[in-house]
């Protein structure tokens, strides 16, 4: 064969052959990108950030891990205990129903508050809306991972 | 917690201009370096097989066979790529490593495409590789200003229902002041500059429903309604639904856009799926898109030839079906190992072998000489930039910026699929282009602001979300309420 026509094939598959290791080296990387995504427990539904808190209790930037049910109050019984005067015992309960996410209204004294709007018994609520029990802030946000 | 996205390994590096705080992105010039590799080794292979085609060669091999075709573009094309590389470091931003390496990898393959094909075919700035070479240098420059200077997602996120009028008003624009090309309404001239509307109209799209969606998720999640055994989502919030699938045919009957319309409608039912994770709403959607596409063959005259022309291009195959014939061919010529760069499509006669193959059908040239190999590797690189633009989603801090960066990267990678399935005849062919690969300004430009945002999203240092407004549905409800 005429060395010119054989490094001509030589030159065509040493083309594919780099865009083949191109790809080899990028899915490695997302490979092992989501393996370590992957480790991290999955059971998570979503996170509490807690934006203000003038009492303290739940401390101002602490983010809670949530479960599929959450309850929120004064009490100590609570899953996020909410050290604030306008909170009530039971105040209110975060819910994961399968596809989204609920807060409900336990009949609290002084209401509970989505987006700064008032909510009436249960109300379906989604990732970024901020939720406010007295002076309490918190924000509910995307699990991570 | 580790990494949300593993994309930042780099340690921090010692800051050098006053407030600036460089950070190593050593993924990312990994990859770059595999790119300008493959890259140069595509333009060799080119070069040589080039020379060697040249009639006047005689036997033997001729003179400088090995050095690099179109040396100096491709050499101002890695620059340009190292630039933008540069430039985030120096931001210092820990934003996605693989996006810009995989989109740099198609420009160039689409850069090599061009200086092989026949440089009288267009160009503004001299032949078809030089001008496709300046649309390339813009587009790198808006990744990398859109990926550094975007910091905050409140002008996108505050002004959807703005960004909505202004797409409609493109549209409309478009509708009366634009130029027939090919039988399609597609092209608005700007005084001296031209340009595909529904390129830039697909990134406002998944803008607008973005917000839209995120905005109304809790609402389009419950059901109330119930239709037999269809349980529906409160009737007024099908009303968008319905607004889209009326945009959809919209498009076709008006635009004759056949292509914008079904890209749409596809990302529309992606995004709404992702929102809601109802499998009901897409198999709603598929079936009144199937109707309403019925419905077009049976009224229109351009959409009927365009179907006739898919279910037998044999019938007319040096009329209406040319194009489509002589892509299939140069598939086959091309086999699975293709005829290699700068091999393929012999002109017939002094006729290009497929008309607008610099627009239309890049994938049928690069299938002729790259193979069906070749193909399935750009189809990976496509691939790899949807999964990561999902994994930036999964990862993102709200439902907007989750929905932004699914449907950015959908919408980029539904297209490349449309056309590439068109090519292959497996769909109707329409008139999109193929990201980054075909030739062509508006497709590069607007693609590269897509890749830009996807860029910024992903970085940790962006500001928090800000606190969301309720639904305007929703308010409107409750002003109703007793």
């Amino acid at each position: 064969m005429d060395p010119f026509a054989a490094s001509l094939w030589l030159l065509r598959f040493l083309f594919l052959a780099a865009l083949y290791l191109f790809l080899f080296a990028v899915v490695r990387v997302l490979v092992r990108d989501l393996r370590a995504a992957a480790r991290e427990p999955g059971t998570e539904a979503g996170r509490l950030h807690v934006l203000a808190s003038p009492g303290g209790e739940p401390p101002a930037g602490a983010v809670f891990v949530l479960d599929a049910v959450t309850s929120l109050g004064r009490d100590v019984n609570n899953t996020v205990v909410v050290e604030d005067p306008f909170a009530s015992a039971e105040h209110a309960v975060l819910t994961f129903r399968g596809r989204a996410w609920y807060l409900e209204d336990r009949g609290s004294t002084n209401g509970t508050y989505v987006n700064a709007s008032r909510i009436e018994g249960l109300a379906p609520i989604g990732f970024g809306d901020e939720i406010q029990i007295g002076q309490v802030r918190m924000r509910l946000e995307r699990p991570r991972g | 917690m580790t990494a949300a996205s593993g994309t930042s390994r780099g340690a921090e590096l010692p800051s050098i201009f006053g407030g600036l705080r460089p950070h190593a992105r050593w993924r990312e010039l990994g990859f770059l370096a595999i790119v300008a590799t493959a890259l140069t080794i595509g333009s060799i292979s080119l070069g040589a097989t080039l020379r060697a085609r040249d009639p006047e060669r005689g036997a033997g091999i001729p003179e400088g066979a090995f050095a690099p075709y179109g040396a100096t573009l491709l050499a101002i094309y890695l620059g340009a790529l190292l630039v933008a590389h540069f430039v985030q470091v120096l931001a210092g931003r820990r934003s996605d490593q693989v996006l810009l390496p995989a989109v740099g990898l198609l420009g160039g393959i689409s850069l090599l495409l061009m200086e092989r094909l026949p440089q009288n075919l267009g160009g503004q700035f001299g032949g078809l590789a030089q001008t496709q070479l300046v649309w390339l240098l813009i587009a790198i420059a808006i990744v990398a200003v859109t990926a550094v200077a975007v910091r905050s997602d409140a002008w996108l996120r505050l002004y959807k229902y703005t960004w909505a009028a202004a797409g409609i008003a493109l549209l409309l624009l478009t509708f009366v002041f634009g130029r027939d090309v090919g039988g399609a309404r597609l092209t608005l001239d700007l005084g001296p500059l031209s340009g595909q509307p529904s390129e830039l109209l697909k990134v406002i799209l998944v803008v607008f429903l973005a917000g839209y969606l995120s905005e109304n998720r809790a609402l389009l999640v419950e059901q109330s309604t119930s239709i037999g055994p269809l349980r529906l989502p409160p009737l007024p919030y099908l009303a968008p639904m319905g607004a889209m699938w009326a945009i959809a045919l919209g498009i076709v009957v008006v635009q004759r856009d056949l292509g914008a319309a079904l890209l749409f409608f596809a990302v529309f039912l992606l995004l709404l799926y992702i929102t809601t994770a109802r499998a009901s709403y897409v198999a709603i959607g598929v079936v009144v898109f199937l109707l309403g596409s019925a419905l077009m063959y049976k009224l229109f005259a351009h959409v009927q030839q365009r179907v006739d022309i898919w279910l037998n291009p044999f019938a007319d195959p040096s009329g209406s079906g040319y194009q489509v014939v002589q892509a299939l061919y140069a598939f086959g010529r091309g086999g699975i190992l293709g005829t290699g760069l700068g091999n393929g499509l012999p002109t017939v006669g002094g006729r290009l072998p497929i008309p607008e193959i610099h627009t239309d059908f890049p994938f049928a040239a690069l299938g002729e000489e790259l193979g069906l190999i070749g193909l399935l590797a750009i189809l990976g690189v496509y691939l790899v930039v949807i999964v990561r633009g999902l994994r930036i989603a999964a990862s993102a801090a709200d439902d907007f910026r989750a929905l932004l960066a699914a449907g950015l990267s959908l919408v980029v990678g539904v297209q490349a699929f449309i056309i590439a399935a068109g090519n292959l005849k497996l769909i109707p062919l329409t008139g999109i282009t193929l990201p980054f690969i075909s030739y062509g300004g508006s497709s590069l430009l607007a693609n590269a602001v897509v890749i830009g945002l996807l860029l910024a999203l992903s970085d940790r240092g962006v500001e928090p979300p800000p606190v969301p407004r309720r639904g305007r549905i929703a308010r409107l409800l409750d002003r109703g309420a007793p």
